[in-house]
């Protein structure tokens, strides 16, 4: 064990002692520090504005005089995406996404004003997020660092003389790995602490957090490992340099923007305009309300006449209209459900594509597990339109009850001057529709989420871990 | 020539070098690829718009010819635009994927709907596209490096290069062949098939011409960097490392720094503000008198004025002069929208004067007509369409003309470039 430590201790003093590698793990450290300050900074700066536009939308709503409820269906509520804790940590695809959404009667509209298309056209170089200087910078620092530990020791020969002097090969791996293993620690130190930063806020959950952090503790064990791996393999250190710098470019930086074209283009989504001219024609086959005839309306008027034993919409205890109104929103409301989850599957279709890929690149497997752990990534995006879904749903039927059930028939259908304010319903009525409130997932489900990412990069670490010990045997044999 | 001819066998002989520039080569034909069938993707959706819209509009006027009112057919009349790909829109895809380039709209208030995006799944677009923008801007620089970073200090290294210096046509003259070989071998891998695919895609010679000087340019940034390291006479693998450590900050660190600075330093929130106070305005009609409304968009719209005044019932020249009413309401704070939207943009060229890897981006998204001025400027034909539709029903409505079937093919349609 000495041996190792001694191994280790040497290693880490050659490492000080170069000026270049100590300069690029301070600025490491300065860029995560810099990183885990912008982007709390960031989070809380969204959260605090969406949560402003949110009280004001629902204030402007609650303050609304006295009006005709389909009047309200139009005017409609707006909602704001919160921003989980953890998207400090890494923000997934929230820039990506517009996070403001309208909600009104017989539309389904799409989330607006997402950062992507508000920021300069350096948001698409990357964003500066805790998780992106831990899946990006940090192997590169390590590679930088760790590159020659094995390779330069054979070109210099001093690997022989090691041996000579009674030092294993499996000493001389474990005391270099554990070196490089102690800066990988470090340099993922000033994140975690971050971590620990975003951990004091409300709301952040412990299982998700633990995820996380044992999934990038995986990724760096992984880079360790496989630097010591190409280390031990090369002839020259700047052959271990060269492919190592080509493995981490081609895994973080290349595949990563392949796989997604790949997917794009194997799974095709259908746009918003195709989708609204299909909605509108399944619409129209569906029932046409518009027409006096239509075989649908017409055999649901009958069964409306039937249920309450008149003849004549006249006589109805409740305001025909109203009924109507309930009987079409839930028409189209089944078909935005239908032609949604269409989209949602394809687009699920396509992720599952470059999860796949993470078999390719750790990066890849690691970027899903963050943004699953975080609830950042496309399924929290869905788990919004879903709820805000139910949510204008809900709302548009409880406004279209309230037509039936509070205006009469004989007002709703009046046209003299004074009908306007027969029809309405009093202010008091708005403070008591139910708010927006996103229901966080539990923490269980964002980490089951984030297993497949990790399952990927512990396999990856147990097969290079194994191809490292299979490569120390082999050590210094020619 | 012969000299030439000679260093080329030699170069040729790395398996290093071979095996580089092949890949590179490949990976440009790919990106050229990918960018081709994106933006061949993107006509065969605008190319589908015209049966869609036709069968679509279609039923809407079933549904007003019994009415004949004009109203109904502004209210419930969808109308298409979209912005075709420029030419060189394949070799930077810029924000096209995150951005609509279809959008339908109605004569409605035009602030509740030009903001709609398309769908799109963003973990898609996160990692951003791989186009030939990217190909040269991330990987092109790594290439360099791993072409150049050894030039010198190879030959140190093997004892050569004194030898090599005392050699008739030696010394700087020799480094000056080498690295014209291999700037002109990589140059050539990336720009021999960007030709083939522009001249396929049909770009226009002076724009080719400057892509072409453009890679040249960025390349030789990259060779420039790697000489001055190499001055330093270091290692080769201390070269390397170094070059590695450039390419990263300067393409990946300096960019994501900058984009957190000009995001602070230029806040743009008024996009949710626009969206709330437009609709308390449209909304907030119902609630005044509509004479005041009427008043209100009679002085900005006078040519309409002598227009019948409006009885007990409802009225669609009411309701849609409520809707323009409220887009005017919320002029101001759309100035300012696209004012902090254009600062922003602006300063991210800015750097691109500092730093040519943003530069780069920068003028192919430019070129390309891919970035956010040409998004906008698809914003401003939309808008100017939706004037047209506007004017289009007001010569109906506020002269109570009845709207048949026919009308529905007189109706504006959207020109597919700004002066075609």
């Amino acid at each position: 064990m000495s041996v190792v430590r001694l191994i280790a201790r040497d290693e880490l003093r050659l490492m000080a002692r170069n000026r270049v590698a100590v300069i690029a793990f301070v600025l490491l450290v300065l860029l995560t520090l810099a990183a885990v300050l912008s982007s709390w900074a960031h989070q809380r700066g969204i959260a605090e504005l969406r949560s402003r536009h949110a009280a004001a939308a629902e204030q402007a709503f609650d303050a609304q005089p006295n009006r005709h409820p389909h009047r309200v269906v139009h005017y409609g509520t707006f909602i704001f995406r919160p921003l989980s804790p953890l998207a400090a940590f890494d923000p997934g695809v929230d820039a990506f996404t517009g996070n403001s959404m309208f909600l009104e009667g017989h539309r389904q509209n799409t989330a607006n004003f997402g950062d992507v298309r508000q920021s300069s056209l350096l948001i698409r170089f990357g964003q500066l997020t805790p998780a992106f200087v831990l899946q990006i910078v940090a192997p590169l620092l390590l590679i930088f660092l760790g590159y020659g530990a094995l390779a330069r020791e054979r070109e210099r020969g001093t690997l022989r003389l090691l041996m000579l002097q009674g030092v294993g090969r499996g000493e001389l791996v474990r005391g270099k790995g554990a070196a490089l293993g102690v800066v990988a620690l470090l340099a993922g130190l000033p994140a975690m602490i971050g971590f620990a930063l975003i951990a004091g806020q409300p709301g952040a959950q412990i299982v998700p957090m633990l995820t996380i952090a044992g999934g990038y503790l995986a990724y760096l064990a992984l880079w360790v490992v496989v630097i010591l791996l190409v280390s031990a393999f090369a002839r020259r250190s700047r052959d271990a340099l060269l492919a190592l710098v080509a493995i981490w470019a081609v895994t973080v930086i290349l595949l990563p923007r392949v796989v997604p074209d790949i997917a794009n283009a194997a799974v095709p989504l259908r746009n918003r305009l195709q989708t609204d001219v299909a909605i509108a024609r399944d619409l129209r086959r569906m029932g046409d309300s518009h027409n006096p005839d239509d075989p649908h309306y017409a055999a649901f008027k009958q069964s409306v006449l039937d249920r309450y034993g008149v003849t004549r919409v006249e006589d109805l205890p409740l305001n025909y209209k109203g009924v109507l109104a309930m009987e079409g929103e839930r028409l189209t409301s089944s078909l935005f459900d239908r032609y949604a989850g269409e989209s949602f599957a394809a687009q699920a279709r396509q992720n599952a594509l470059v999860d796949a890929a993470g078999i390719l690149s750790p990066a890849i497997a690691l970027r899903s597990l963050s943004m699953a752990a975080a609830g950042t990534d496309f399924a929290g995006h869905r788990r919004f339109l879903d709820q805000a879904e139910a949510y204008r749903y809900d709302l548009v039927q409880r406004l279209n009850r309230m037509q039936a059930t509070d205006v009469s028939y004989a007002d709703d259908t009046a046209t003299d001057a004074g009908a306007d304010q027969r029809k309405r319903v009093a202010a008091d009525n708005w403070q008591r529709m139910p708010d927006f409130r996103f229901e966080r997932p539990d923490g269980a489900v964002l980490a089951r989420a984030a297993l497949p990412g990790l399952a990927i990069l512990v396999a990856w670490l147990m097969i290079a871990t194994g191809l490292l010990a299979l490569a120390t045997r082999r050590l210094g044999v020619r | 020539m012969s000299l030439l001819a000679h260093e080329l066998r030699l170069l040729l002989r790395h398996r290093l070098t071979v095996a580089a520039l092949a890949l590179l080569a490949v990976l440009t034909i790919a990106a050229l690829a990918a960018g081709m069938a994106e933006t061949s993707r993107q006509h065969a959706a605008i190319a589908a718009i015209p049966a869609a819209q036709a069968e679509d509009i279609a039923a809407v006027a079933d549904y007003v010819d019994q009415s004949k009112d004009a109203g109904s057919a502004a209210y419930y009349s969808f109308h298409p635009t979209w912005d075709a790909p420029a030419p060189l829109a394949f070799a930077a895809l810029g924000m096209r994927d995150v951005s609509p380039y279809m959008l339908r709209v109605r004569a409605l208030g035009l602030e509740a709907q030009i903001y709609d995006g398309d769908t799109f799944n963003p973990e898609l677009a996160l990692p951003g596209r791989f186009d030939f923008a990217f190909v040269l801007v991330f990987l092109a620089p790594l290439f360099v490096i791993a072409l150049f970073h050894d030039l010198v200090s190879s030959e140190r290294e093997a004892g050569r290069q004194r030898t090599l210096d005392a050699l008739p046509n030696g010394g700087k003259a020799l480094w000056r062949r080498r690295t014209a070989l291999r700037f002109a071998l990589v140059w050539a891998t990336l720009a021999l098939p960007f030709t083939a695919a522009a001249l396929i895609e049909g770009v226009a010679l002076p724009t080719l011409l400057i892509v072409l000087d453009l890679i040249a340019a960025y390349l030789f940034f990259w060779v420039g960097i790697a000489a001055l390291v190499g001055r330093l006479q270091w290692s080769s693998v201390a070269n390397a490392a170094t070059l590695a450590a450039t390419w990263l900050v300067l393409v990946l660190v300096v960019p994501t720094l900058a984009n957190v600075a000009i995001n602070r330093a230029i806040p743009v929130d008024q996009g949710a503000e626009i969206a709330l106070a437009q609709r308390e305005a449209v909304n907030g009609a119902w609630e005044i008198p509509r004479e005041q409304t009427m008043r209100r968009f009679y002085a900005s719209h006078p040519q309409w004025a002598d227009s019948p005044p409006l009885g007990t019932e409802f009225h669609y020249k009411w309701y849609l002069a409520f809707h323009q009413n409220g887009d005017a309401s919320v002029a101001g704070r759309v100035q300012a929208y696209r004012a902090g939207l254009e600062a922003r943009d602006a300063a991210g060229r800015a750097l691109g004067w500092l730093l040519p890897s943003v530069g780069v981006q920068a003028l192919l998204t430019r070129l390309a007509q891919t970035d956010l001025t040409a998004q906008l400027a698809y914003q401003d034909r939309v808008r100017a369409f939706h004037a047209q539709l506007r004017d289009f029903y007001y010569a109906y409505l506020f002269r109570d003309r009845p709207f048949g079937k026919a009308d529905f093919a007189r109706a504006p349609r959207f020109k597919d470039t700004p002066d075609g």
